[in-house]
C-alpha cells in the first residue's frame, strides 16, 4: 500500500502555546485512519493543517505525492480531498439536491459568462449533476428531505447531507471530523455501515474523533496527546497500551 | 388533486399571467402621457443597472456602491466614441461594458477581498473617486459643461428617438438581462454563489473559487451597469458629470433593497419606486425629499424582503395552498 497522506514532523503553535509537536503519521491508500485523543489533544489543529485551513508553523503535508503543505483549500479539493466539520457545515438555504449539486461542483467546468448566456452545455452539467445528486439522496437515505432547505433538518441528517455532499465531490481522500457527535446510537450504527460500505469501495477514510466505538471500522489508529503521537496501532493494541488508557481512558 | 395536475394547473396560470403582462407591457404607452413613458424608460434603464447590484448584494453578500461609476464609464465611453471618435453605437457601448469591465477587474481583486461595512465603504470611495475623474478629466468628458449631441440609437432604419419609441428597446434588454440573471440563479454557478454565501468554509472545501468567483461577478455587474449608463446616454443625448454624482450610487442601491435583494424581478418594482417616486412626490412642493425619505422608510419597515420578496410570498400562499416555496435545483 502506498500513502495517500503524508504529515511529516509537524509542529504549529498559537502564540506561545504548542499545540503540536512534530506530529507525523500516514494514510495509506484504501485504509480508514483513526486519530484519537482527548479535548485539547491537538486533533481539530492537525485536521485544519491537513485540509488546509491552517499552515504550520514547521513540517510537511504531502498529499498524494505532491507537497501540500502551502497549497490552499480549493487546490487540495481538487486533488481530491474532503472534510467535513465537527459543527456540521451545510448550505442551509439551499435544498438538500441543491447541497449536492453544490458538492458535484469540482467536476463541472462551465462558469458564470456560459450560464449568464444560457448556453447548453451548462444545462447539461446541471443535469448530470443532478442525476448524482439524486443518487446519492438515495444512498444515503435523505428522500423525504429532497426540496427542503438543509438548514431546518434535525442534526443528525445535517451530518448526512454534509457527508453525502463530500462524498458526491469523489474524494480519493475522505476526511470526518467528529462525525458521530450529536447522533443517536442508532444514527451512528447507519453511519459505521456507509462508512464501511464508501471504504469497500475503494475510498480512502481519516477519522478523527474521540468516540471509540466508531474507532471500530478503523485499520490502523493513532492517538494523540498534548500534541504528540504517543501510540499507533489497532483498535485492540490502543486498549492495550497503558499510555493511550492513561491520556484517553483516564485509568 | 394529484400533484401533477396541480403543477399543470399552476403552469397554466403563469403562461396566462405571463401573456397578460406582455399585452399589458406592450399597450402601456398608447395610454400614457409623454412624461409618464419617460418615467417608465427611466425605470427599464435603472433596472438594468439595479440589476448588477442586487444580484451582487442577494447572492454574494457584495454591498456594491460603485455602480455609478460603471454606469457612468459606460455613459461617457458612448458619447466620447460617437461624438468625437465618430464610432459606430454598438461598438461604443460594447467598448463602454469592457473598459467597465476591465477596471472592475482591476479594483475588484483587493476591493473583494473586504466584507460588511469596509467593502461597503471602499465601494463608495470607489463611486467618489469616479465622479471626481469624470469632473476633472475634462478632454474626454467635458467636465461639468458635459458632452451633447449624442446621437439616438437607430435600428434597421427606425430611430429610437421618443419615449415611445425608446420604451420598445429599453425594455427588452431589461427582460433579456432578468432572463440571464435569472438563468445565472439557477445553474451550478448560481448555486455555488449562494452555497458560499451561506457557508463559505464548505463552499471552499467543495472546489467552489469563491474569490475568483466574486470578482467575476462584480465585473458582470459592471458591465450590465455600463450597457445602463450608454442607454442613458443615447436615450437624453447629453450627459454632464451630475447624473454620475453618490445620489445615483445610493439610488441603484436602494433599488436593490427595495425590490428585494433576493428576489430578481423584484428590482423592475424597486426601480419603478426609486424613479417614480420623487417625481410624483416633487409636486407636492419643498417637502418632497422628506416625503420620499418617508416612503422609503415605511417600504423596508413593511416589507423587509423587498417587493419581491412580498409578491413571491403572496404567489406561494395562492398557487400552494401552505406549501412552502422552492427554487428548483435542475432539469
Amino acid at each position: 500500500m502506498s500513502a495517500l497522506l503524508e504529515v511529516r514532523e509537524v509542529s504549529h503553535r498559537f502564540g506561545g502555546l504548542h499545540v503540536l509537536k512534530g506530529v507525523s503519521f500516514t494514510v495509506e491508500a484504501g485504509s480508514v485512519t483513526g486519530l484519537i485523543g482527548p479535548n485539547g489533544a491537538g486533533k481539530s489543529t492537525l485536521f485544519n493543517i491537513i485540509s488546509g485551513f491552517l499552515t504550520p508553523s514547521v513540517g510537511r503535508i504531502v498529499l498524494l505525492g505532491e507537497d501540500a503543505t502551502r497549497l490552499g483549500i480549493q487546490h487540495r479539493s481538487r486533488m481530491g480531498l474532503q472534510r467535513t466539520f465537527q459543527t456540521p457545515q451545510v448550505f442551509r438555504d439551499l435544498t438538500v439536491r441543491e447541497n449536492l449539486v453544490a458538492g458535484c461542483h469540482r467536476h463541472g467546468r462551465t462558469g458564470v459568462l456560459e450560464a449568464f448566456l444560457g448556453l447548453p452545455q451548462v444545462r447539461r452539467e446541471m443535469r448530470d449533476a443532478a442525476i448524482v445528486a439524486d443518487a446519492a439522496i438515495e444512498r444515503f437515505d435523505l428522500g423525504p428531505y429532497r426540496d427542503v432547505p438543509a438548514g431546518e433538518l434535525p442534526a443528525g441528517r445535517q451530518r448526512m447531507v454534509e457527508l453525502a455532499r463530500a462524498v458526491v465531490a469523489e474524494p480519493k481522500l475522505l476526511c470526518l471530523d467528529e462525525p458521530s457527535s450529536g447522533l443517536s446510537t442508532a444514527e451512528v450504527q447507519i453511519l459505521m455501515q456507509v462508512l464501511r460500505r464508501l471504504n469497500e469501495e475503494g475510498m480512502t477514510i481519516l477519522l478523527v474523533s474521540h468516540d471509540m466505538e466508531l474507532m471500530e471500522i478503523t485499520s490502523k489508529m493513532h492517538a494523540l496527546c498534548f500534541g504528540e503521537i504517543i501510540a499507533s496501532g489497532s483498535l485492540d493494541a490502543m486498549r492495550a497500551s497503558p499510555r493511550v488508557r492513561e491520556a484517553y481512558l483516564g485509568t | 388533486m394529484t400533484a401533477l395536475a396541480r403543477s399543470a394547473t399552476a403552469h397554466l396560470w403563469t403562461g396566462m399571467l405571463m401573456v397578460a403582462v406582455l399585452l399589458v407591457w406592450v399597450a402601456l404607452p398608447w395610454f400614457l402621457s409623454r412624461s409618464a413613458i419617460d418615467i417608465l424608460v427611466f425605470t427599464g434603464i435603472y433596472t438594468i443597472a439595479g440589476l448588477g447590484v442586487s444580484f451582487l448584494l442577494g447572492q454574494c453578500g457584495i454591498v456594491s456602491l460603485a455602480q455609478s461609476g460603471f454606469y457612468g464609464i459606460g455613459a461617457y465611453a458612448t458619447a466620447y466614441g460617437t461624438t468625437v471618435l465618430g464610432l459606430p453605437i454598438p461598438v461604443c457601448i460594447v467598448l463602454g461594458m469592457l473598459v467597465s469591465a476591465v477596471i472592475a477587474a482591476a479594483v475588484g481583486v483587493p476591493v473583494l477581498r473586504l466584507s460588511g461595512h469596509f467593502l461597503a465603504l471602499a465601494t463608495l470611495a470607489l463611486a467618489i473617486i469616479a465622479h471626481v475623474l469624470f469632473l476633472e478629466l475634462e478632454w474626454i468628458t467635458g467636465g461639468t459643461l458635459g458632452i451633447g449631441g449624442i446621437p439616438r440609437i437607430s435600428l434597421f432604419g427606425f430611430t429610437f428617438a421618443t419615449p415611445f419609441r425608446f420604451y420598445y428597446l429599453v425594455w427588452p434588454s431589461a427582460f433579456a438581462l432578468l432572463l440571464a440573471y435569472s438563468l445565472l440563479l439557477r445553474s451550478r454557478t448560481g448555486i455555488a454563489l449562494r452555497a458560499m454565501r451561506d457557508a463559505p468554509a464548505a463552499a471552499a472545501v467543495a472546489g467552489i473559487p469563491i474569490a475568483s468567483l466574486k470578482v467575476r461577478i462584480f465585473v458582470l455587474s459592471a458591465a450590465v451597469g455600463a450597457f445602463a449608463g450608454s442607454l442613458f446616454a443615447h436615450y437624453v443625448s447629453f450627459i454632464s458629470v451630475d447624473s454620475f454624482a453618490i445620489d445615483r450610487a445610493i439610488g441603484f442601491l436602494l433599488i436593490a433593497v427595495l425590490g428585494g435583494v433576493r428576489s430578481i424581478p423584484g428590482t423592475i418594482a424597486g426601480a419603478l419606486f426609486v424613479t417614480a417616486a420623487p417625481n410624483y412626490l416633487s409636486r407636492l412642493g419643498d417637502i418632497h425629499p422628506l416625503l420620499f425619505a418617508l416612503a422609503l422608510i415605511v417600504a423596508v419597515i413593511f416589507l423587509p424582503g423587498g417587493f419581491g420578496g412580498f409578491m413571491a410570498n403572496l404567489g406561494a400562499k395562492l398557487s400552494s395552498g401552505g406549501r412552502r416555496p422552492s427554487a428548483p435545483a435542475g432539469g
